[in-house]
């Protein structure tokens, strides 16, 4: 059974109450991230506000991009983020204050800025549609493998190097280590 | 109970107000409305990058500030004629991009951990004079 374009009995589209859903929960749960002062939570939050803005990329039209976004940044670096916040965590030291002490300029400026850019996107004609056009996979795929091959396989080498470049930086130092054991490192 | 009554209060008029400004801004069929809300992101991720002691929520205040740019270039390629599915590839890369960028910063705050024995950003003070 297919529901209709509008919420029965209204003239309300669902793509207008969705859009609202989605936005409101995207910035209370990015308020809440920036804000909160478990680090824990904060991460939680952070899921949060992907999840709602990869269902915003589906009502814009862009269902490989949302796929994308749940696949990337609610698996993948939420979880990184996360596994990282439980490696640096000291009890010994808990941060009990969260902002530092340049916070209030911070905030000034944060609503300046939001203030600016509204102001210019509402003065600028964008020449835009009057109707979203969604793209469609085959069409992406088309884009990526003919025109946008050089700069995906540049991607490829970018991400391997990213992986080294972690386990390089993270990984112990065990040279000192195994010398004075004078045997293999363990 | 009472906190959690006022907070959901809160974020039922916190939405309702939101969708106010975003029906009268066109609503989902309009640019407009989704280039404001990129912007609203983008600013919440910068006050948290500014403003928090702790070098993970930096770390996640930038993820913010990627993702509010990526929601405007999606927005830009589902209204602007014959730049869908470019602003799709586009927005795809800025997320490789980024994945990388989380991983390596990660990486350098875990290695400064074991260093500092501090994930807070204001007791790093090895180059300061």
């Amino acid at each position: 059974m297919a529901i209709g374009e509008t919420i029965p009995f209204t003239s309300i589209p669902w793509d207008d109450v969705l859009f609202v859903v989605f936005a409101g929960t995207m910035l209370l749960a990015a308020i809440l991230v920036v804000t909160m002062k478990d680090i824990i939570r904060c991460g939680l939050a952070m899921m949060v506000c992907f999840g709602a803005l990869a269902g915003m990329y589906v009502i814009i039209g862009a269902p490989l991009v949302a796929a994308a976004e749940v696949l990337v940044y609610i698996g993948a670096i939420s979880v990184l983020v996360l596994f990282a916040i439980m490696l640096t965590q000291t009890k010994d030291a808990p941060a009990s204050l969260v902002f530092q002490t340049q916070a209030i300029p911070a905030a000034l400026a944060a609503v300046l800025l939001a203030v600016i850019t509204i102001l210019a996107i509402v003065a600028t004609d964008w020449g835009a549609l009057a109707e979203r056009v969604a793209t469609t996979t085959t069409a992406l795929a088309i884009e990526l493998f003919n025109k946008w091959v050089l700069p995906f396989e540049i991607v490829g080498v970018l991400l391997l190097a990213a992986v080294v470049g972690g386990v390089f930086l993270a990984k112990r130092e065990r040279a000192e280590d195994s010398e004075h054991d004078g045997g293999p490192a363990r | 109970m009472i906190r959690i009554f006022v907070g959901s209060f809160l974020a039922v008029v916190f939405i309702g107000g939101l969708g106010l400004i975003g029906l009268a801004a066109g609503g989902s069929r309009s640019l407009n409305a989704y280039l404001i809300l990129a912007s609203l992101l983008f600013a919440i991720g910068m006050f948290g990058f500014l403003a928090r002691r702790n070098a993970i929520s930096m770390l996640m205040s930038i993820e913010i500030m990627l993702n509010a740019v990526n929601l405007s270039i999606v927005a830009f390629g589902g209204f602007v004629k014959g730049l869908g599915a470019a602003a799709s590839v586009i927005a795809l890369m800025v997320m490789a991009v980024a994945a990388a960028e989380a991983t390596v910063g990660l990486a350098i705050i875990i290695a400064i951990y074991r260093n500092k024995k501090t994930p807070l950003v204001d007791e790093y003070d090895a180059m300061s004079q």
